[in-house]
């Protein structure tokens, strides 16, 4: 019934997710036994563009496509992200020049993959040393501001690459069909959806699970102050289901915030949810493949029907629900 | 005519209709029951590829009721006049919000989510009595502030409200102290409740209890 793409845009760095006890894929590195956040700690970013043109994009317009995507994240309330242009540069967005390069390469080789970001990052820290993002010019980009049909949208993929230069994983907060070989996108709401939106349309605008994700990594004591999370497992037959895809929806706001299970025993945590009552919804990972989202070693349970939780969950300004348990069942 | 004058107020409670005087204070309390409301309806959306306009897929929705749950209510009142009374009033109910969730896009079995709230009303209201006998009609009209907790004390959602309407107290006896029972009807105009939309709401209210006079 889902598809996919013949274009993802993957993320494809040898970084792992942070621990269950975090809300979202958030990027993060080992650092001896546990796992840290990946982010910047200074800002602004300084970043150049790579002064090469690709048919129907020149260097300028996707300097300013990347502005755009910059400034979306910076417009997240209370959280001080910005971004600085420094300039063209005629090197390639690669690891190990100390400086943040935006630019399109080619890359034929990766035949799915229409955009990259990779990272050096302090291994002590997390922090983020250098960050590179390539936009695959095997593909047809455009800057339309409708987009343009038969072309990827750069503005969109720029937006989604540097949700990963901040540190954020992918989301699953969108629905697929097989097609061709790929998955073609029904429906998503987040911008982290790993699976791009088909050419010729355009994804610009950050969601509410976009910005709970980036303000769980740099919320101010503020924003959790004002905002509160829900924790649970999802199991079946008494057993945890790890690999979940939790979503809480706020039938008040018609905010989706959504996250996993991510330890064996099926716990999760969603934070950044508006105080007020929730609905609780649990699918298995199946519109994308597993490894967009998780470690290649975390055994993903994908063996259970949809479901919804049977009790409303009401979310505490500052605080935390009561630990909720969603039963499944196997298909 | 002197004489006349003590007799005449001798006479008044011996004969049945004992009136409230001002100063007299009267407590009642009983059941209480409030009407359950529509508490809104909500798509859970995804935003679908395509041009400006497309419209997004609906992943599941929710249709929302709050349920008249069972409620007591306390009041104190006093009487400024012999028809004329004031009275604080504390009201305690407990409502469901039930949220019917259904059409979900990947066939989820359409379940119903519910949480029982906690109500608080509390109010005060000036009343007018008709008559002084054992049947009592009386209007009543008054304000207060309703506080509605759900479950575990999460999130207190505050608002005002205002009310007006009737009732009826039947005395059993004639003295200055005595018992009744008392029966409310009121509409209630609550700007906020425990909803998925938040709007005024105009609900019918009820309540019969038992009085005393003293």
């Amino acid at each position: 019934m889902k598809r996919l793409a013949a274009t993802v845009a993957a993320l494809a760095v040898t970084i792992v997710f942070a621990p269950g006890a975090d809300a979202y894929l958030k990027l993060g590195t080992r650092v001896g036994n546990r796992v840290v956040d990946l982010r910047f700690n200074t800002f602004p970013i300084r970043y150049f563009i790579t002064n090469r043109d690709v048919p129907g994009v020149t260097a300028p317009q996707l300097r300013q496509s990347v502005e755009n995507a910059f400034a979306s994240w910076g417009a997240v309330p209370n959280l001080g992200l910005s971004a600085q242009f420094v300039g063209f540069t005629g090197i390639n967005p690669v690891s190990g020049d100390d400086a943040n390069v935006i630019g399109f390469t080619s890359r034929p080789d990766l035949e799915r993959v229409l955009g990259s970001t990779s990272f050096t990052v302090d291994t002590a820290t997390g922090e983020v040393l250098e960050s590179d993002i390539f936009l695959n010019s095997t593909f047809a980009w455009s800057v339309a501001g409708g987009g343009e049909a038969g072309r990827q949208d750069v503005e969109s993929i720029a937006l989604h690459e540097i949700g990963h230069l901040h540190g954020l994983g992918h989301s699953m907060l969108g629905e697929t069909e097989l097609s061709s070989g790929g998955r073609r996108v029904l429906g998503a709401e987040a911008v982290m959806f790993p699976v791009a939106f088909a050419s010729g349309t355009i994804n610009r605008a950050l969601r509410a699970d976009d910005i709970a994700g980036i303000s769980d990594i740099y919320g101010s004591q503020a924003f959790r102050d004002s905002t509160g999370s829900i924790s649970g497992r999802v199991t079946k037959n008494g057993t945890g289901v790890p690999g979940a895809h939790v979503v809480a929806f706020n039938p008040a706001s018609g905010k989706l915030i959504a996250s996993f299970t991510l330890t064996p025993d099926g716990a999760f945590v969603i934070a950044g949810l508006e105080p007020g009552p929730h609905i609780l919804r649990v699918e298995p990972l199946d519109d994308a493949d597993a490894s967009s989202f998780l470690e290649s070693s975390f055994t993903v349970d994908m063996d259970f029907k949809v479901a919804f939780h049977n009790k409303l969950v009401t979310v505490p300004k500052g605080g935390t629900a009561r630990s909720v348990e969603i039963k499944v069942v196997g298909k | 005519m002197t004489l006349l004058t003590p007799l005449a107020a001798a006479a008044q409670p011996y004969s049945g209709n004992a009136s409230p005087r001002a100063g007299s204070f009267e407590v009642s309390g009983g059941a209480a029951w409030t009407r359950g409301y529509d508490a809104g309806s909500a798509d859970a959306l995804l935003t679908r590829p395509g041009a400006a306009g497309t419209p997004p897929l609906t992943l599941f929705n929710v249709t929302g009721t709050v349920e008249s749950g069972p409620g007591a209510v306390a009041r104190l009142g006093v009487y400024l006049a012999r028809r004329v009374s004031v009275e604080a009033t504390i009201e305690f109910s407990r409502p469901v919000l039930r949220a019917h969730l259904g059409d979900d896009f990947e066939l989820a079995t359409d379940t119903d989510a519910e949480e029982t709230i906690t109500s608080y009303l509390a109010g005060g209201s000036l009343l007018y009595h008709f008559g002084a006998g054992r049947i009592v009609p009386f209007v009543s009209g008054g304000g207060g502030y309703l506080r509605q907790l759900h479950e575990e004390n999460a999130e207190l959602l505050s608002g005002t409200e205002i009310h007006g309407g009737g009732g009826i107290k039947y005395w059993f006896g004639t003295g200055r102290h005595r018992f009744g029972l008392r029966a409310d009807a009121q509409v209630s105009s609550r700007s906020q409740a425990v909803a998925f939309e938040q709007k005024r709401r105009v609900l019918p209210s009820f309540s019969v209890g038992v009085a005393y006079l003293f």
